[in-house]
């Protein structure tokens, strides 16, 4: 029943309130160090911290307790998990690195994770795999396997990435929530999507096109594979024919604006939970709009460290929830 | 077959409680689930959501008003019990059931509506009467069958 989530709804709701409007990026934009920010950020009702490490790190820690807050309030988290799919097959590949190139893994690894991170390391050198989540175990084995055999990084990542893909789109459609259909299928089509539009440029196989692209109902696997052999004008073309003519037009010409419009996308789609009062869908838009904002947080702290014009900043910065 | 008369009219009476009160509990019940939600995050939000909570509670005492007045007039309270024919009974049954049916159904939906009140407070609390008024909207329905309810029971012919 939808009204389980009725605190959880109200809950969220309430949060929303805090979450950052576009005059305050307006002002951070407009502001002359990371100081400044830190400051427009504690007038927002967040921790004071100046040094740039140590402000990403706390955007990084206010995600994570986003996280879990939603996951603990939520009665079926096990929807909700699907929002963190992409980070905890992306936390394998890094474990998976780490392995081979003898380095710390932790580092690398993106938070938050259902995952138990600091068992992860453990759990793929001893080949523990039954002890991952079941839609992850065969993608280990298999990217295990690949990576000792031939070494092939990209190859792994494909695998890897394509599952994650494959294992959002299946966790939504046998737990039919529409929400999550839409996201799995959004997160797939800009994922198929780089995917293709780097391959054919890199003029890859179709036996590595079968194998990094995932397909949705969205955009067909095989008409991109196709498309993609012929090369990036034919895929181009192609994919102007489709209701993703806009992200074609942008990938050819900068994939930083790629990114942002299959961001902004994310959150047009969990713009129409703003009409729920009650469901999941208000929770995983809340999260899908705080990440969003980290990530907007991220962009103005790097961009302003590194002296980047305030028009890039702006030109960078991701479609607001509120 | 008289007694079967009174059987009927107190039946009538135990629905009109006890439905409309189940409606009122389920709905009183989903808006404090929400608003401990809001209250969890800003309690100082408490008071606003309280009245939003207090609305479908209305159907359980309509409920009980009507519980009453029928008791009341087939003399299980006060003058002992009146000598009513099966007929009689049964109109006495029926004019509860517009309270108890609806009761139940417009507690449910009033609930859901001050619920979703509740989310308009958390988020914009100067909005909060608008979620008052969008919710006090279903109640129309309760004091419609409330009112139905009263005057079949007053007009009964003993």
């Amino acid at each position: 029943m939808t009204t389980e989530y009725a605190s959880a709804v109200a809950a969220v709701r309430a949060m929303e309130s805090s979450l950052l409007v576009q005059s305050d990026i307006e002002r951070m934009t407009a502001a002359g160090s990371i100081e400044e920010i830190s400051d427009i950020l504690v007038s927002c009702s967040r921790s004071a911290v100046s040094d740039k490490d140590k402000l990403i790190t706390a955007l990084e820690t206010e995600l994570d307790q986003v996280w879990s807050f939603l996951h603990d309030y939520a009665p079926n988290h096990k929807t909700l998990e699907i929002l963190l799919y992409r980070n905890n097959f992306h936390n394998l590949k890094a474990t998976l690195k780490a392995l081979i190139m003898n380095t710390d893994a932790k580092r690398l690894f993106i938070r938050p994770s259902t995952l138990d991170l600091d068992a992860l390391p453990e759990i793929v050198a001893s080949k523990q795999y039954d002890v991952l989540p079941v839609y992850m175990r065969e993608t280990a084995q298999e990217a295990y396997g690949i990576l000792t055999r031939t070494l092939d990084g990209q190859l792994t990542d494909a695998v890897i990435d394509r599952a994650a893909l494959e294992a959002m789109q299946n966790e939504a459609n046998r737990l039919k929530s529409g929400f999550m259909q839409k996201y799995a299928q959004l997160t797939t089509v800009c994922a198929d999507i780089q995917t293709a539009y780097r391959c054919s440029q890199m003029q890859k196989s179709e036996s590595f096109l079968e194998t990094a692209i995932c397909g949705s109902p969205e955009l067909d696997k095989n008409s991109l594979i196709r498309e993609a052999l012929k090369g990036t004008d034919a895929l181009l073309s192609w994919l102007e024919g489709t209701s993703y003519n806009e992200a074609a037009e942008l990938i050819s010409s900068s994939s930083a604006q790629f990114e942002k419009w299959c961001d902004d996308a994310l959150i047009a789609l969990a713009e129409e939970a703003k009409l729920k009062a009650f469901g999941i869908e208000p929770l995983a838009a809340y999260y899908i709009a705080k990440e969003m904002e980290i990530k907007n947080l991220r962009i103005l702290i790097v961009c302003k460290s590194c002296g980047t014009s305030r028009e890039t900043i702006i030109e960078r910065m991701r479609r607001l929830y509120v | 077959m008289n007694s079967l008369g009174l059987a009927f009219a107190v039946f009538g009476a135990v629905c009109a409680a006890l439905f409309a009160g189940i409606g009122s509990a389920k709905g009183v019940g989903l808006v404090g689930e929400a608003a401990a939600g809001v209250v969890s995050v800003d309690p100082s939000k408490f008071s606003k959501v309280l009245i939003l909570q207090l609305l479908p509670g209305t159907q359980g005492l309509y409920g009980l008003l009507t519980a009453i007045l029928m008791m009341s007039r087939i003399g299980i309270i006060g003058s002992g019990a009146a000598d009513l024919t099966l007929t009689q009974g049964l109109m006495f049954f029926a004019a509860a059931l517009p309270i108890a049916i609806v009761g139940l159904f417009s507690g449910i939906a009033q609930g859901r509506a001050a619920a979703a009140g509740v989310g308009i407070t958390a988020k914009k609390p100067d909005q909060n009467g608008k979620g008052i008024i969008m919710a006090a909207m279903v109640e129309t329905y309760a004091i419609l069958a409330l009112l139905v309810s009263i005057l079949l029971i007053y007009n009964i012919q003993l």
